[in-house]
């Protein structure tokens, strides 16, 4: 490492993560202690993981990023798809789905060599001058999207192909790939999506009869369990002991911590277990975050992302190539995505989804892959005046 | 080759849109966080509040009843209990806790020596309704029993020894009737805010001053708070509100005096009051047969209440207050006052034959064979109790005067004593008679009155009261609690005629029936004996009654005593009555010189 890559380090990007994984082994110590003695030192397990994360992370940033985009990322993406299908037919099922192979989960190591091989597929295209404008572009890049992607909804895990979608889409957008296709594809799914909500709003508001929602449900293409949470996101208080009860206790939770928090390790609401322990750490560790540092905790750690994903964007502006560039507009949407759509269904402005919060939720798959990704974004950062 | 392409619009445009999303999204975030977090942080921590805290009523420690020279009357005794709590023996599901908690009671009851009380039933009815609460194992833990559990505590993680208070009544049986008793509390857990979800063991007054002054006893809950987890097991529990105790009832007994009344009825069936006549305070009220309280605690068993519900002698009624007698010639001071209102004097003659007859019916006299001398004025006929005397009495008075009479004296209607459970008694006239016989008032129904039989019937405390009355001129409200100022009314008879009551009424201890009233006592009593038959053919018995008053000149106490299955007023009541006023009294000292007034 020289010095001009010293200074062309992105110090935003590197601290705000520090400072992420700070709070998130506060967090997970506080949500640890709560349940039973061997998740006492979950949060020594996260720091640990972190450890190999900077690893991680360090190796790439001093990697130069165009080998990895060119070189490295077909053979991640083969393998990452390998790995998906070995975890349908092999993986161990927990909480209602296959995700787990071995000690982690393939899925989140495919989103992130999805994406930096479909910033290889664009530098592959522009070095052999093959033009990226038809409809025919937008298909290879939306194909090789969208296999994994359809491969992680089969497990089932819903919330992981959410996060990944915007950022594959901020990609294509980036890297001027079959516009319209990309066109077609967003207003194609902002349609899905407000279909599945007024579907949902019209089968389950109050008062409707039995045998119109069953005929309404019957024709839309989701699971029961999403159904519902789909119908706890547009009616809380429909059922606070059932569906309901994950949101519920989570916004009792981050309600309680008021302005300035109960304090660390005080918050009542994960100390009695009201946050189910099996997603206190997980899905819901920012309500045990909420709770126990109040708003001011809370805006930190919005502040936190916001400088993350600022200091990502502006990585992705300053980069030294349009690869690049797709890739670090991918990468950035990709955290973001996991930090808003996990805050945001706490609080009740998206449905419950399974989804972890990035730096901060307990999980070593996905924590390294977090790590990688912004290894890579201060590849990009550190590499963008050298050239090939 | 690679295209010089770092300045592509379409890229540029991209970064900037993709940051002003990132701002906008976590902008939503921050501002919909405010909301919760600060704006309407109100309305969802209550829920979360109800949702972890349940709220217990704790009691007061119950006062104790005192008599007036401070003897303990009613007290609290603590009991010791092993209780359990259920939280240190939680598993995954209920069912495996439920059977923790039986594994570690039956090895509790091996160290204890004791067996388990608790089915595995008890255990789940708990889990399921007090999951929050400790869970009592064994009640009234005695010392031996403590020191084992003490000396193994340490195996017995989770279990605790505590205390609590039940009632206990130091003097036994002594004023049961006046007392009452205590069981357990069904509060109300309420409702909105005073809503709690557990209500702690309560005792409540179910007879007698307990039950009368339950609330002045019992002094103000408290409340405690108890935070539990999602499984509904307590983690923290603290002191919101302390209970207030509550406060001594001091009572206006004169122990001496109870005792006395309560041994000269002893083993016979009847009652006793005692009060003082200036301002109502009652000295003295028994009932017999009575019964230990300390036996209903710490509850009163579904058998032992059956047993003495049933019981034919009704040892839980108290005879004082709720017990209705014909008053016999106790009542004759009222005739002779309504005879006398009617225009009757005190001087004049009436000879008595033996007998009064009345078309077909003849009211006999104890003197079968006359008086000596045959004729006789009021004094002397109060003195002997002549029943035609008081017959022909009466006849002159007519039927309202004596029924006006017997009002004004207080009979027929509740004293208002601090007692629940009173009689009124019942002074018949004509409406009544055909309301409940339905049959008109006929003058031999005047005729029975006159002497205090027929369907007149008084309560013991009644008749002590009127006695106070005929003494002083005035009739005391009863009362029990002390301190109380006494109210008073005037019994509203012209003097001259109490002055002439009262005269016969001396006579009668001094010379007369009731002379056994007044053996060798350092005071003079006034009094009147009465013999009431109740009953026809073979159930046909009767009571004895005395009421008195003492010292003659001053009054200040009042009796009344009615023993069922008597003899007669002069030979069963009077002398009980004498040894219950030399308790309060003394007797003249047999070698003195000092005459009795």
């Amino acid at each position: 490492m020289n010095l001009k890559m010293l200074l062309r380090f992105n110090w935003v990007l590197f601290a705000s993560m520090l400072a992420l994984l700070a709070c998130g082994t506060v967090a997970i110590w506080s949500a640890g202690n709560a349940r039973e003695a061997i998740f006492h030192g979950m949060w020594m397990n996260h720091l640990f993981t972190a450890l190999i994360g900077l690893v991680l992370y360090f190796l790439l940033a001093l990697t130069d990023y165009r080998i990895v985009i060119r070189l490295v990322s077909p053979v991640a993406y083969a393998v990452s798809l390998v790995l998906l299908i070995a975890v349908l037919a092999f993986g161990s099922t927990v909480y209602g789905g296959r995700r787990w192979l071995w000690f982690f989960q393939p899925s989140e190591i495919a989103k992130l060599c999805t994406l930096v091989f479909l910033a290889g597929m664009w530098a592959w295209a522009n070095a052999l001058e093959i033009p990226l404008k038809g409809f025919c572009a937008f298909s290879a890049f939306a194909l090789a999207a969208a296999v994994p992607a359809a491969l992680i909804l089969l497990e089932p895990d819903l919330g992981t192909t959410l996060a990944f979608i915007p950022a594959a889409i901020a990609m294509l957008v980036a890297g001027d790939v079959g516009r319209k296709g990309v066109l077609i594809a967003v207003a194609t799914g902002a349609i899905a999506a407000s279909v599945v909500l007024g579907a949902v709003y019209e089968a389950e508001k109050p008062g409707q009869l039995p045998e119109k929602r069953e005929a309404i449900l019957r024709h839309l293409p989701l699971k029961p369990h999403q159904v519902k949470r789909v119908k706890t996101f547009l009616f809380p208080e429909s059922d606070p002991m059932g569906a309901g009860y994950n949101l519920r206790q989570s916004l009792i939770a981050i309600a309680s911590g008021g302005f300035s928090g109960r304090g660390i390790g005080k918050g009542e609401t994960n100390r009695l277990k009201y946050l189910p322990s099996s997603v206190s750490m997980n899905d819901f560790i920012f309500c045990v975050w909420a709770e126990e540092t109040g708003y001011a905790g809370s805006l930190l750690l919005i502040a936190l992302y916001t400088a993350l994903c600022s200091a990502g964007a502006w990585i992705a502006w300053a980069a030294a190539d349009t690869a690049a560039r797709m890739l670090a507009i991918g990468l950035v949407t990709l955290v973001f995505a996991h930090a808003y759509i996990n805050m945001a269904m706490c609080i009740g402005l998206v449905p419950i989804t399974g989804l972890p919060l990035p730096f901060i939720s307990s999980g070593r798959t996905f924590l390294v892959t977090m790590m990688a990704a912004l290894g890579l974004l201060q590849s990009i950062s550190i590499h963008k005046e050298e050239s090939t | 080759m690679q295209q010089p392409d770092v300045s592509s619009r379409t890229g540029d445009v991209t970064c900037l849109v993709m940051a002003a999303i990132f701002l906008a999204g976590f902008a939503a975030v921050a501002i919909k966080l405010k909301d919760v977090q600060l704006d309407n942080v109100a309305s969802i921590t209550s829920a979360g509040e109800k949702q972890m805290l349940r709220r217990i009523r704790t009691p007061g420690e119950r006062g104790r009843i005192l008599a007036s020279d401070g003897t303990v009357l009613a007290s609290n005794r603590p009991v010791r209990l092993i209780t359990l709590n259920p939280e240190h023996f939680q598993s995954r599901t209920q069912d495996m806790t439920a059977t923790n908690i039986h594994n570690a009671v039956e090895s509790a009851a091996i160290v204890v020596g004791r067996d388990s009380p608790l089915s595995m039933h008890d255990i789940e009815r708990h889990i399921k309704r007090n999951l929050a609460r400790p869970l009592i194992v064994w009640r009234d833990v005695t010392d031996s029993e403590l020191a084992r559990f003490a000396e193994h505590e340490d195996m017995l993680p989770g279990f605790e020894c505590e205390e609590t208070l039940v009632r206990e009544y130091p003097e036994g049986s002594l004023a049961s009737h006046v007392l009452g008793y205590v069981g357990r509390d069904r509060v109300d857990a309420g409702s909105g805010e005073r809503r709690f979800n557990y209500v702690e063991f309560e005792m409540r007054g179910r007879a007698g001053l307990e039950e009368r002054y339950d609330s002045f006893l019992r002094g103000a809950p408290g409340e405690d708070a108890v935070t539990v987890d999602a499984r509904g097991f307590a983690r923290k529990e603290w002191t919101v509100v302390p209970p207030q105790n509550g406060p001594d009832l001091i009572l206006s007994l004169d122990v001496a005096m109870q005792r006395a009344a309560e041994e000269q009825l002893r083993g016979l069936k009847g009652a006793c009051v005692a009060l003082d006549p200036r301002n109502g305070a009652v000295l003295a009220m028994a009932s017999s047969p009575d019964y230990n309280a300390n036996l209903f605690v710490p509850v009163l068993t579904q058998e032992l209440w059956q047993d003495m519900s049933n019981d034919p002698s009704k040892p839980l009624l108290n005879r004082a207050i709720s017990g209705s007698y014909a008053p016999g010639s106790t009542f004759k001071p009222v005739t002779a006052l309504a005879g006398m209102g009617a225009g009757f004097s005190p001087a004049a003659g009436y000879e008595c034959t033996g007998a009064y007859r009345l078309g077909k019916m003849s009211i006999r006299c104890t003197h079968l064979w006359g008086h000596d001398p045959p004729v006789l004025d009021l004094t002397m006929a109060l003195k002997e109790s002549c029943n035609p005397f008081f017959c022909d009495l009466g006849m002159r008075a007519g039927t309202n005067a004596l029924i006006m009479a017997a009002r004004k004296a207080g009979l027929g209607a509740r004293t208002h004593i601090d007692l629940p459970g009173e009689a009124q008694g019942i002074v018949p006239d004509d409406e009544w008679k055909r309301a409940n016989w339905g049959e008109k008032w006929y003058p031999g129904d005047l005729a029975q009155m006159s002497i205090g039989q027929g369907m007149l019937l008084v309560t013991p405390l009644q008749m002590a009261r009127l006695a106070g009355g005929l003494g002083t001129g005035k009739l005391a409200t009863p009362h029990l609690k002390a301190g109380e100022k006494g109210e008073t009314e005037p019994l509203p008879f012209p003097e001259w005629q109490l002055e002439a009551v009262r005269k016969g009424m001396k006579r009668v201890v001094k010379d007369g029936t009731g002379r056994k009233a007044g053996t060798n006592l350092a005071v003079e009593v006034a009094g009147k004996t009465g013999t009431a038959e109740v009953g026809r053919g073979a159930t046909r018995r009767k009571n004895a009654w005395f009421i008195a008053y003492a010292p003659a000149a001053n009054p200040t106490v009042a009796l009344a005593i009615v023993i069922e299955n008597g003899e007669t007023g002069g030979a069963t009541a009077a002398p009980k009555a004498r040894e219950i006023l030399k308790a309060r009294f003394g007797e003249l000292a047999q070698s003195g010189g000092k005459e009795g007034a």
